[in-house]
C-alpha cells in the first residue's frame, strides 16, 4: 500500500476524538448550508403545489389588464357587472367573482384588533362552489350579512370560537359579526401566518369600501370546451381594459411571486450559513495546526526515514480530505434535520410555514460536498505545508517548534489582504454599483479578507492583550496561582490565542455591527421624526400599508381639542414613464404639521387640484423650479399638467411628490387615508386631546393612535425584534466558534498532559485544574469578543456612513452584555476539556512522552 | 506504628533499625492487568522509610522500584495492603485528600519535566505553597534558594535554564514546604555527571543539615552511594538492604542479585 495513504489513514484512526472534534465544525457549517437549501427548496415545492391546487379546477380568470395600478401592492378592481358579460358567454359553465381586501380586521374576544408578525390579514368573498380554494372545516360557510368564517389555524391562534359574536373593523368602522364556521385554505391551510376571513361578496365590498367592485372572475368551461377555446370566447366578449388568462398563467404568476419570496428567504439563510462556514474554516485551520504540531516528532521521524516533503504534505492533506468527506456526508443528513428544526423554530415564532416537501437536489449534495471538502482542504493547506517543512533533525531534538520567525511575513500578507478587502467594502458601499450580486460579492469578499487580515494581525498584540485582560485573575483571592497560570497559558502562544479567538471575533463583529447600525438607525429616526413631525399625534395602521376610511379624519377634525388636522393618502403615478409614489394631503395645512424644510416656494400657494410640491432630488433630476409645469400620469385619468409650487429638502416618511387631496379626488377612484397627523388646539392640554382621541381609537381599534414618541418607540421595538432574529441566526456561527474554543482547549489539554500531571502531582486539586482551564478559555474568549466588538464598531461606522444615517450610536450596554455573555460562554465551553484535564491519571500524565 | 519499624526483607527479617518512620508500607501489593496478562508489580512488600534519612531504592528494570515509590507517594493506587505517611493511612484516601497530602506534606523530584514551562523558576519553587494559598516563609525561602545557588535564576523560565539548574529548582520546590518526605524518582537520570553530583549533594545536605527525609529511586550505584540505606527490589519483592553504601558495595550487591 502507498505509505502516504497508509499514514493518512492511521493518523485518522489513532486520533478519532481529535478528528471528530475537527469534523464537527465542518459538519455544522455544511449542515447549515444544506438546511438553507432544503428549507427553501422544500418551501418552494410546497408553495408551488399550493398554487397549483388552488387553481386546479379553474380554466380561466378574467381580470383588468395593465400593470399600472393607481395604488401599489393592491390588486386592481373591475366592475361587478362584468360578471354578467362573462356568464353570458356560451362556453362558460360557471363564473365566480373574487374580491380580496386587506382593510378588514377582526377584533378578538379580548377586544383587541388582531395583529400578525407581518403576514397580511385578508378578507375574501366566500365562493359557494366545489372549485373554491377555501373549504369548510367546521360549522357553516357565511351566506348572509353579519356572518363570517375564519381559517381554522387563525381561529386557534387568536382564540375565535364558532357561533360567538366578534366585532369586525371595516373602512366604515367597527360592527358586530357572528363567526359561523372555520375554513381550510387548500389541503394544508398553508397560509404562512396570514389570517384569512371569508364573507359574502356584498359584505366584503361594503367593509372594503368597494361597492360594486371585484378583483377578478374565476371561470370554468362547459365540458368539451378546451381552455384555449374558452379564453378566445371570453376575450371576444370582454370590453377593453379586461383580459382572460388561463390557469397556467395564474399558476406561473403565483409561483413566481412565492418563488421570489422564498428566494429572498433562502438567500438570507444562506448568507448566515456562509458566515458559519467561514467561522468553521478558522476553527479547522487552527485544529489542523495544533494536530500537526503535536505530531512534529512523528513527521520528523518519517522525514528522517526517507519520506519526501511532498509525501508528508499529501498525507496531511489526505487526512483533511477524508475529514471533509465524512463531515459533508454527515452534514448533509444533519442539515436535512436542521431544516425541519428551523421550520419548527420559525413556526413557534408564528410564521406558520406549511409542511415541507423533502427536496434534496443535486445542487444541495454538490454544494455540501464542495463546502465540506473545500473548507477542510483549504484550511489544512497552510498547516500541512508547515508540517512538510519540519526538518528530519526535529525527531531527535526536544522542543522544536515550527512556525517561528514568520511574524514579518505574516504581517505583510495581512496588509496585502487588507487592501483589497477594504477597497471591496468601500467600492460596494460608496461606489455606484447597480448589480446586486456583484455588490454582495464585493461586500462579502471584502469582509472575508478583512477578517482574515485581522486574524493575521492579531498575533502582534494577542499576548499583551491576553496578559492585560487576564490581569484581574491574579487578584481573585480564590484563584491565586491558578488564576496566574490561566493568565500565563492564555498569553503564552500569541498565534494560538489569536487563532482560537478568531471565530468568536467574527461572530461578535457581525453582531456588534448589526447592533450599532440598528441603534444608529433608531437614534437617527427618533431625532429626524422629532424635528420633522411638528404635529402631536400620528394615526396609522400597524403595518403601514392598509388604508382606512376618510371619515376618520373628519371625525378627528371635528374634535375641538385638535387643530389643525390632516390626513395623507398614498398612490401611484407616472412621471416621464417611471412609476413613483405620490402623497396626497391638505397642502394648505401641511407646513403646520410637518417640517418639510421647504427650500423655495410654499406648498400652501394655490393649494388645489393642479399644483404639486416636489423633493429637491426630483427638482434636480428634472431641472424644475417653482412655477414650472410638470406632467403627471394617473392610472385612472391619464396625464394631467401640474404647476410646481414648492421644493422641499426633507422627504422623511413622505414621498418625493406631494399633491392636494382635491387633486387626488379628481384622479383616483380609491378613497382611503393611510395616516392622520393632528396637533393639539391652542390652550388644550395634550392629555385632554389624547382622551378625546381614545373614543375614536375604540371605533378604529386596528389603528395606532400615537404621539411622535410612541410612534418612534413602536418602530424601535420592531427594529429590536429584527436585531434579535439576526442575532439568533448569527448565534449558530457563534456556537461553532465556541465549539472551536472547546476544541482548542481540549487539544491544549492533550498537549499539556505532562504539565498537568506534574501540577497534579505536586498538589493541584481537580477543582483548581478545572478552574485553570476554564479561566484560560475565558481570557481567550474575552480577547476574541473585544476584538470582534472593535471590528464590529468599525464595520458599523462604515455601514452607517454608507446608508447615510446621520447619527452614529454605540449601544454600550448591549455590547458590554455581549462581551460578558461571550466570556461566560467561553468559560462554559471549556468545561468538557477542563473536566478531562482534572480526571487525567497523574502517573500516566507525567510519564507521557 | 508502634512495634513496627525498619525494613523487612526475605533475607533479613531480624530486629528493626531504630528511629521514627516517615512512611511505611504493609503487605503492599500492586497488580497490573487481569487474567493471563496479569503482572505482579509489588508482591506483599513490607517497608518503612526512616525519618531524617536518605533511602535509595534500587533494582533492575521492572523490579517494581518506581511502582513502590508511586504507591508510597499516593500517586498510584494499591491493590492490597496499607500505606501510611506519618500517622495517615493513605491507601483509602480520596483523590482530593491525596492531592492535599501531596501538596502539603510531600515533595517531588522527577527524572524529567519537573517544571511548569509557563512559570518562572521562583513561581515553580513556590507552586505547592501557592496552590494551597499559603504564604511562604521568607527566611526559609532565602535559605533554600541560597543554598541551591538559584538566586540569580529566579525570574527565568524553565526553558532558559540548564538541565542541572532545572533539577535544582525542582529540589528547591520539594524543600520549600518542609515536607514530611521527599520522593525523588531517578532525579539524576537526565543529568550529566557534574550536575547529578550537585543535585545528590543538595539532597544529602537537606538530610544532614535540615533533617529532611528523602526516598530516592535510582539505578545508578554512584547515586545510591549517597544514601544512608539502599534497599534492593527484584520481581516486586525486597531482596536486600545495604547500610552505609559505597559505589563498589552497591555494584557488588547488584551483581550478586543478577547472578
Amino acid at each position: 500500500m502507498n505509505p502516504v495513504l497508509l499514514l493518512g489513514r492511521r493518523n485518522l484512526a489513532s486520533s478519532r476524538l481529535r478528528v471528530g472534534l475537527t469534523g464537527l465544525a465542518v459538519m455544522a457549517g455544511v449542515a447549515f448550508v444544506v438546511a438553507s437549501f432544503v428549507l427553501s427548496d422544500g418551501l418552494r415545492a410546497t408553495f408551488n403545489q399550493i398554487v397549483e391546487d388552488v387553481s386546479a379546477d379553474i380554466d380561466a380568470t378574467v381580470r383588468a389588464t395593465g400593470d399600472f395600478a393607481e395604488v401599489t401592492f393592491q390588486a386592481q378592481t373591475i366592475d361587478e357587472g362584468v360578471l354578467d358579460i362573462v356568464s353570458a358567454v356560451d362556453s362558460v359553465e360557471e363564473a365566480l367573482p373574487a374580491l380580496t381586501s386587506s382593510k378588514i380586521v377582526p377584533i378578538d374576544g379580548n377586544g383587541e384588533a388582531i395583529e400578525t408578525l407581518g403576514p397580511p390579514i385578508l378578507a375574501a368573498n366566500q365562493q359557494d362552489s366545489p372549485t373554491s380554494a377555501v373549504m369548510l372545516e367546521e360549522g357553516e360557510l357565511p351566506d348572509g350579512p353579519g356572518e363570517f368564517a375564519i381559517d381554522f389555524t387563525s381561529a386557534g391562534t387568536y382564540g375565535f370560537e364558532i357561533s360567538q359574536s366578534y366585532d369586525i373593523v371595516g373602512v366604515e368602522g367597527r360592527e358586530p359579526f357572528t363567526l359561523v364556521g372555520t375554513t381550510r385554505f387548500g389541503e394544508d391551510n398553508a397560509l404562512a401566518g396570514a389570517v384569512l376571513m371569508t364573507f359574502t361578496l356584498d359584505e366584503v365590498q361594503r367593509l372594503d369600501g368597494n361597492d360594486g367592485k371585484i378583483n377578478s372572475i374565476d371561470v370554468t368551461a362547459e365540458s368539451g370546451v378546451s381552455p384555449d377555446e374558452l379564453i378566445a370566447d371570453l376575450e371576444a366578449a370582454l370590453p377593453a381594459g379586461l383580459e382572460a388568462v388561463g390557469s397556467d398563467v395564474i399558476v406561473d404568476e403565483g409561483q413566481e411571486d412565492f418563488g421570489a419570496t422564498v428566494d429572498i428567504f433562502g438567500n438570507v439563510l444562506l448568507a448566515f450559513a456562509l458566515v458559519s462556514v467561514f467561522v468553521s474554516t478558522f476553527i479547522i485551520a487552527n485544529t489542523f495546526n495544533i494536530l500537526l504540531g503535536q505530531r512534529i516528532r512523528q513527521l520528523a521521524l518519517i522525514r528522517a526515514l526517507g519520506a519526501s516533503r511532498r509525501q508528508v504534505l499529501l498525507a496531511a492533506l489526505l487526512e483533511a480530505f477524508i475529514v471533509g468527506v465524512i463531515a459533508s456526508v454527515i452534514g448533509l443528513a444533519v442539515g436535512v434535520g436542521l431544516a425541519y428544526g428551523l421550520r419548527a423554530i420559525m413556526n413557534s415564532f408564528g410564521f406558520n410555514l406549511p409542511g415541507l416537501e423533502l427536496v434534496i437536489s443535486a445542487r444541495t449534495i454538490m454544494t455540501a460536498l464542495a463546502v465540506g471538502i473545500g473548507v477542510s482542504l483549504a484550511s489544512a493547506l497552510t498547516p500541512s505545508r508547515r508540517a512538510a517543512r519540519v526538518p528530519p533533525v526535529a525527531a531527535m531534538r526536544e522542543g522544536y517548534r515550527y512556525g517561528s520567525g514568520e511574524g514579518t511575513r505574516r504581517t505583510i500578507i495581512a496588509i496585502i489582504l487588507a487592501v483589497p478587502g477594504v477597497t471591496g467594502i468601500a467600492v460596494s458601499l460608496f461606489g455606484s454599483i447597480d448589480s446586486t450580486p456583484l455588490l454582495l460579492l464585493l461586500l462579502g469578499g471584502g469582509a472575508v479578507l478583512v477578517f482574515i487580515s485581522v486574524t493575521m494581525f492579531a498575533p502582534l498584540f494577542s499576548t499583551p492583550s491576553a496578559r492585560f485582560l487576564g490581569a484581574p485573575l491574579e487578584r481573585l483571592p480564590w484563584l491565586g496561582i491558578t488564576g496566574h497560570m490561566a493568565r500565563e497559558n492564555s498569553s503564552s502562544d500569541n498565534k494560538r490565542t489569536a487563532r482560537t479567538a478568531a471565530g468568536l471575533m467574527i461572530g461578535l463583529a457581525l453582531i456588534a455591527m448589526a447592533t450599532v447600525v440598528a441603534s444608529s438607525l433608531k437614534d437617527s429616526y427618533r431625532s429626524t421624526l422629532g424635528s420633522t413631525l411638528t404635529a402631536d399625534f400620528l394615526i396609522s395602521p400597524p403595518n403601514g400599508g392598509t388604508g382606512f376610511s376618510t371619515e376618520l379624519v373628519d371625525a378627528v377634525a371635528a374634535l375641538p381639542e385638535l387643530d389643525p388636522v390632516s390626513s395623507t393618502r398614498l398612490g401611484n403615478i407616472r412621471v416621464n414613464g417611471n412609476e413613483h409614489d405620490v402623497r396626497a394631503t391638505d397642502l394648505a395645512l401641511l407646513t403646520n404639521l410637518w417640517d418639510l424644510e421647504v427650500i423655495s416656494g410654499d406648498p400652501a400657494t394655490n393649494a388645489g387640484p393642479d399644483v404639486v410640491s416636489i423633493h429637491e432630488s426630483v427638482a434636480n433630476d428634472l431641472n424644475l423650479a417653482v412655477g414650472d409645469e410638470l406632467d403627471i400620469e394617473f392610472a385612472a385619468t391619464g396625464t394631467k399638467t401640474f404647476t410646481v409650487n414648492a421644493i422641499y429638502e426633507n422627504a422623511f416618511l413622505i414621498s418625493n411628490y406631494l399633491i392636494d387631496k382635491s387633486a387626488w379626488d379628481q384622479n383616483f377612484s380609491l378613497n382611503e387615508d393611510i395616516s392622520i397627523v393632528a396637533s393639539v388646539a391652542e390652550g388644550v392640554e395634550i392629555e385632554a386631546a389624547a382622551s378625546a382621541l381614545d373614543e375614536l381609537n375604540a371605533a378604529f381599534p386596528q389603528l395606532n393612535f400615537e404621539t411622535g414618541a410612541e410612534y418612534s418607540d413602536r418602530l424601535e421595538g420592531q427594529l429590536d425584534s429584527l436585531v434579535i432574529v439576526i442575532n439568533v441566526f448569527l448565534g449558530l456561527a457563534i456556537l461553532i466558534a465556541f465549539l472551536g474554543i472547546a476544541n482548542t482547549m481540549a487539544l491544549s489539554v492533550l498537549e499539556r498532559t505532562r504539565e498537568i500531571g506534574l501540577m497534579r502531582a505536586v498538589g493541584m486539586t481537580r477543582r483548581q485544574t478545572r478552574a485553570m482551564i476554564r479561566w484560560e478559555a475565558a481570557v481567550v474568549s474575552l480577547f476574541g469578543a473585544l476584538l470582534g466588538v472593535v471590528v464590529g464598531l468599525v464595520f458599523g461606522w462604515v455601514a452607517v456612513q454608507a446608508i447615510a444615517i446621520d447619527q452614529f450610536a454605540i449601544p454600550v450596554s448591549s455590547l458590554v452584555l455581549y462581551v460578558l455573555v461571550a466570556t461566560l460562554a467561553g468559560l462554559i465551553a471549556a468545561s468538557f476539556p477542563a473536566r478531562r484535564a482534572s480526571r487525567l491519571n497523574v502517573l500516566d500524565a507525567i510519564h507521557q512522552l | 506504628m508502634a512495634g513496627f519499624a525498619g525494613i523487612t526483607t526475605e533475607q533479613d527479617s531480624g530486629p528493626q533499625a531504630a528511629g521514627t518512620m516517615a512512611a511505611t508500607a504493609t503487605r503492599l501489593t500492586k497488580l497490573y492487568g487481569e487474567g493471563n496478562t496479569q503482572v505482579v508489580a509489588l508482591d506483599a512488600v513490607d517497608i518503612g522509610f526512616e525519618a531524617g534519612k536518605l533511602t535509595a531504592i534500587m533494582g533492575p528494570s521492572g523490579s517494581g522500584k518506581s511502582t513502590l515509590l508511586h504507591c508510597v507517594a499516593g500517586l498510584d493506587s494499591v491493590t492490597d495492603g496499607e500505606v501510611r505517611v506519618g500517622d495517615t493511612l493513605i491507601s483509602d484516601l480520596s483523590d482530593q485528600e491525596l492531592t492535599l497530602l501531596r501538596r502539603d506534606r510531600m515533595g517531588f523530584i522527577f527524572q524529567a519535566f519537573n517544571l511548569v514551562p509557563n512559570l518562572t523558576a521562583e513561581e515553580n519553587i513556590l507552586l505547592p505553597l501557592l496552590l494551597g494559598g499559603r504564604e511562604p516563609d521568607p527566611e526559609w525561602q532565602k535559605r533554600v534558594i541560597d543554598s541551591l545557588g538559584l538566586d540569580e535564576r529566579l525570574h527565568h523560565r524553565p526553558d532558559e535554564l540548564s538541565g542541572g539548574q532545572q533539577q535544582r529548582v525542582a529540589v528547591a520546590r520539594a524543600l520549600m514546604s518542609r515536607p514530611a518526605i521527599i520522593y525523588a524518582d531517578e532525579p539524576t537520570g537526565n543529568l550529566d555527571t557534574n550536575s547529578g553530583q550537585e543535585v545528590l549533594g543538595f539532597l544529602r545536605r537537606a538530610v544532614d543539615d535540615w533533617g529532611q527525609t528523602v526516598v530516592m529511586v535510582t539505578h545508578d550505584p554512584g547515586a545510591a552511594s549517597h544514601a544512608d540505606l539502599v534497599v534492593f527490589l527484584r520481581d516486586g519483592q525486597l531482596v536486600g538492604r545495604l547500610e552505609k553504601p559505597t559505589p563498589d558495595l552497591v555494584l557488588d550487591r547488584i551483581r550478586a542479585l543478577e547472578a
